[in-house]
C-alpha cells in the first residue's frame, strides 16, 4: 500500500468561515439553557434601552410639539425662554417693531395661558388655552380628529383634546361648558396634543383674550413669517438687534434649545441616559459572562478543535459568528417585544416613540456588545494550549 | 532514503523555568519507518505524552531535532504548528474528545473541512470511513448517544479521515473494557495498514502489545531497552 501523503489543501476564505460558523452555531444551540440565558441578556438590554430612549423621545416630543407644528419661521419670546412656556408678556410696541423690520412677511401674537374648565359634576380641570389668530391660524389647532379649523370663527367656539374628553366630563361636539367663567362650545377635537402642562385647547385669539382676561396689547409670544428669499437665521439676527430685551430664535433653534434644556437643565436627560447605559451594561455583562462561561465549560472541545488544526483565528471566527447570531436574534426578539409593548400601552399620554433609527442603532449596538463579549472570550482561548487535550 | 516518518535526535523537553523547571524528556533518539505501527510504553510520568505531543506538533521541543516526513519541527514558531497538524497528523485522544454538539458524521467531517474539503466531499468521505469502522447506522447520532467503544471508533474514523500520514493515539483503550479495547486497536491496525498510515500508540495496556510492529520503552524521560521478559 502506498504511504499516505501530506495534505496540503486548505479552505478558502468563505469555506473557512462557513465551517467554523456552523460549528459555533451548533455549539450554541446544543446548550439550550445557556443560549436562553445569553439571549435574555441581549433582549433585556434591547427592551430597557429602547424603552428609555423611546420614553425620552416621547417626553421631548411633548415639549417640542407646539413649536414643531406652528407655522412660524422665527419666534420672539420673553428673555430667558428655554422651553415652550410663557414668561413676562410681550407688548404691542415690540409687535410693531417686528412688523416694521425688513424681511418680515408677517408677525402676529400668540396667547397661551391656563384656563379652568368647569365640569358637569361641579369640579374643574385646567387646560392650556391657546389664542390662535384667524385667518392664518399659525398657532394651531392641528391633528384634528373632528371639526374644521374655520369652526373657530363661530361665536364661543373652542377645540379640545380628544383623549381628554372623558376627563372633561364626557365632552362631545356641540357640548357647552364654562371655561374660566365664559360659556364656550366644543366645535372640534385634536388628538395627542398633551404637553406636560394641561392639554392644549384652542380658541380664536379675540375669544381667548376674553376668557383669559388678557389685554389686547399683551402677548405671550410673537410668531414671525419670513419674506420669500430671507433666511430665518438672517431674520432672527435682525429681529434680535431690533428687540434686544427679548429672546429671538428660529424655529430650529427653538427646537434644539428645548432639547438642550431638557438634557442639561433638567434631571430627565441624565436619568434616562443613566438607565439606558445601565441597560446596556447589564446586557453586556450578561452576554459576556455567559459567552465566557460557555467557553470555559467547553474548554476541552476548544482544545480539541485547536489540536486538530484550527488556529486561534479560526476560534475567533467561531465566536464571531456566535456573537452575530446572539446580537441579531436578541435584537429581533427584543424589538418585537418592544413593539408589542408599545402597542399595548398606546395612549395619548406617554407612548414611547420608536423611530426607525432606533432599530438600526439597536442592531449595531447589540452586535457590538456581543462582539466585545466574544473578544473577551477569545482572549481566554488564545492562551489555551492544544496539548491540554492529552491530559 | 526518505522512508523515515519520524527522526528524533537528542530531543529534550523542559517544562517551566528556573527552580520550577522540570525536564520531562532527557535526550531522545528515535527513528520510525513510514508505515510502521509503533507502541510507546512505560511507567506513568516517564514522558510518553510529552513525546507524543511534540510528534503531534502541539508542543515545541526544548532542544534537539525532530523531523517529520523530512520536515523540521524544531525551531518552529508556534503559529506554524496548526498548519503542520493539518498536513500530517490525525489524533486519537484518551477520552474521546468528540464534539458533543455535532453529529457523528459531522465530527468526522470537521477535520476534512478544516483541510478545505467541500461540505459534500467531507460528508462522503466521513460516511465512507464510518462504514469502515462499522458505524454506518450511527452517522446521524450524537456522541452522547453512543457507547464508549462506539465513540472510540468514531475517534478512529476522525483520525484517519482524509488520510493524514501520521496517526497518534494516547491511551486509546484506557476507558474501554479489554474486549472492546482489542477491537478498537485491531480496527486501527487494519485501517492503517490498508491506508498507509504510520501510527504511534502510547499505552499501558499489555493486552494490545501484540498488534505493534515494534514496542519502544520509556523510563524517566529516556528510551530504554525492553525489560527482560519474565
Ligand atoms: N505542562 C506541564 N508542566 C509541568 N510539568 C509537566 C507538564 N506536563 C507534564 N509534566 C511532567 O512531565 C512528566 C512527564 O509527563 P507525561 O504526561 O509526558 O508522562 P506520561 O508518560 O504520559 O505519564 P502517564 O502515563 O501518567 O500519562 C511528568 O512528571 C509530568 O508531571
Ligand atoms: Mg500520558
Amino acid at each position: 500500500m502506498k504511504a499516505a501523503q501530506p495534505i496540503r489543501t486548505r479552505p478558502g476564505f468563505f469555506r473557512r468561515w462557513l465551517t467554523l460558523g456552523t460549528i459555533g452555531v451548533r455549539m450554541m444551540f446544543f446548550d439550550r439553557l445557556k443560549l436562553l440565558g445569553t439571549l435574555f441578556g441581549v433582549v433585556f438590554a434591547v427592551v430597557l434601552g429602547n424603552f428609555q430612549v423611546g420614553t425620552f423621545l416621547a417626553l421631548l416630543f411633548k415639549n417640542r410639539m407646539f413649536v414643531e407644528n406652528a407655522v412660524a419661521d422665527v419666534w420672539i419670546t420673553p428673555p430667558g425662554t428655554r422651553q415652550f412656556q410663557g414668561g413676562s408678556p410681550l407688548n404691542d410696541a415690540q409687535l410693531n417693531r417686528a412688523r416694521s423690520t425688513p424681511g418680515v412677511a408677517w408677525a402676529e401674537p400668540l396667547v397661551l395661558q391656563t384656563a379652568q374648565l368647569k365640569l358637569p359634576n361641579g369640579g374643574s380641570e385646567p387646560v392650556s388655552l391657546v389664542g390662535t389668530r384667524a385667518p392664518r391660524f399659525a398657532g394651531g389647532p392641528w391633528n384634528l380628529v373632528a371639526g374644521e379649523t374655520e369652526a373657530l370663527l363661530q361665536p364661543d367656539a373652542v377645540f379640545f383634546e380628544d383623549s381628554e374628553r372623558e376627563k372633561f366630563g364626557g365632552l362631545n361636539l356641540g357640548s357647552v361648558r364654562e371655561l374660566s367663567g365664559h360659556h364656550v362650545r366644543a366645535v372640534g377635537f385634536t388628538w395627542g396634543l398633551l404637553p406636560f402642562a394641561p392639554a392644549f385647547a384652542f380658541a380664536e385669539q379675540t375669544l381667548a383674550r376674553e376668557i383669559l382676561k388678557q389685554p389686547a396689547g399683551s402677548h405671550t409670544f410673537l410668531m414671525v413669517g419670513a419674506a420669500p428669499g430671507v433666511s430665518p437665521v438672517e431674520l432672527r439676527e435682525r429681529l434680535q438687534r431690533e428687540l434686544p430685551d427679548t429672546r429671538v430664535m428660529t424655529r430650529d433653534e427653538y427646537l434644539s434649545e428645548i432639547l438642550t434644556y431638557i438634557l442639561t437643565a433638567t434631571q430627565i436627560g441624565m436619568s434616562f441616559g443613566l438607565s439606558t447605559f445601565m441597560g446596556l451594561l447589564v446586557g453586556l455583562i450578561t452576554v459576556a459572562l455567559s459567552m465566557f462561561s460557555s467557553v470555559v465549560d467547553n474548554m476541552r472541545q476548544f482544545g480539541t478543535i485547536k489540536a486538530i488544526g484550527a488556529t486561534t483565528g479560526d476560534l475567533g471566527r467561531l465566536l464571531f459568528v456566535q456573537a452575530i447570531v446572539y446580537g441579531v436574534v436578541g435584537s429581533l426578539v427584543g424589538l418585537g417585544l418592544m413593539a408589542a409593548m408599545v402597542q399595548g400601552i398606546r395612549n395619548a399620554q406617554l407612548t414611547p416613540i420608536l423611530p426607525n433609527l432606533a432599530v438600526g442603532i439597536t442592531f449595531t449596538l447589540m452586535i457590538g456588545v456581543c462582539l466585545l463579549a466574544s473578544v473577551l472570550a477569545l482572549v481566554r482561548l488564545r492562551k489555551l494550549e492544544p496539548a491540554m487535550v492529552f491530559r | 532514503m526518505n522512508d523515515l516518518a519520524i527522526e528524533l535526535r537528542g530531543l529534550t523537553k523542559t517544562y517551566g523555568t528556573g527552580a520550577l523547571a522540570f525536564q520531562a524528556l532527557k535526550g531522545i533518539d528515535l527513528q520510525v519507518k513510514t508505515g510502521e505501527f509503533m507502541m510507546l510504553v512505560g511507567p506513568s510520568g516517564s514522558g510518553k505524552t510529552t513525546l507524543l505531543s511534540i510528534l503531534g506538533c502541539v508542543l515545541s521541543p526544548t532542544e534537539g531535532e525532530a523531523v517529520l516526513f523530512g520536515e523540521k519541527l524544531h525551531g518552529r514558531k508556534e503559529s506554524e504548528l496548526p498548519d503542520l497538524r493539518l498536513s500530517y497528523i490525525g489524533f486519537i485522544f484518551q477520552g474521546n474528545n468528540l464534539i458533543p454538539a455535532l453529529s457523528v458524521e459531522d465530527n468526522v467531517a470537521f477535520p476534512l473541512e478544516l483541510r478545505g474539503a467541500s461540505r459534500k466531499q467531507a460528508l462522503i468521505e466521513a460516511r465512507d470511513v464510518l462504514s469502515a469502522v462499522g458505524l454506518s447506522d450511527k452517522m446521524k447520532r450524537h456522541p452522547n448517544d453512543l457507547s464508549g467503544g462506539q465513540r472510540q471508533r468514531v475517534a478512529v474514523a476522525r483520525a484517519v479521515a482524509g488520510r493524514p500520514p501520521l496517526i497518534l493515539a494516547d491511551e486509546p483503550t484506557a476507558s474501554l473494557d479489554a474486549h472492546t479495547g482489542q477491537q478498537v486497536t485491531e480496527l486501527l491496525k487494519k485501517l492503517s495498514t490498508e491506508r498507509g498510515h504510520t501510527v504511534v500508540v502510547v499505552t499501558h495496556d499489555n493486552r494490545i502489545f501484540h498488534f505493534a510492529d515494534r514496542t519502544v520503552h520509556m523510563e524517566d524521560g529516556l528510551l530504554v531497552p525492553a525489560p527482560a521478559q519474565p
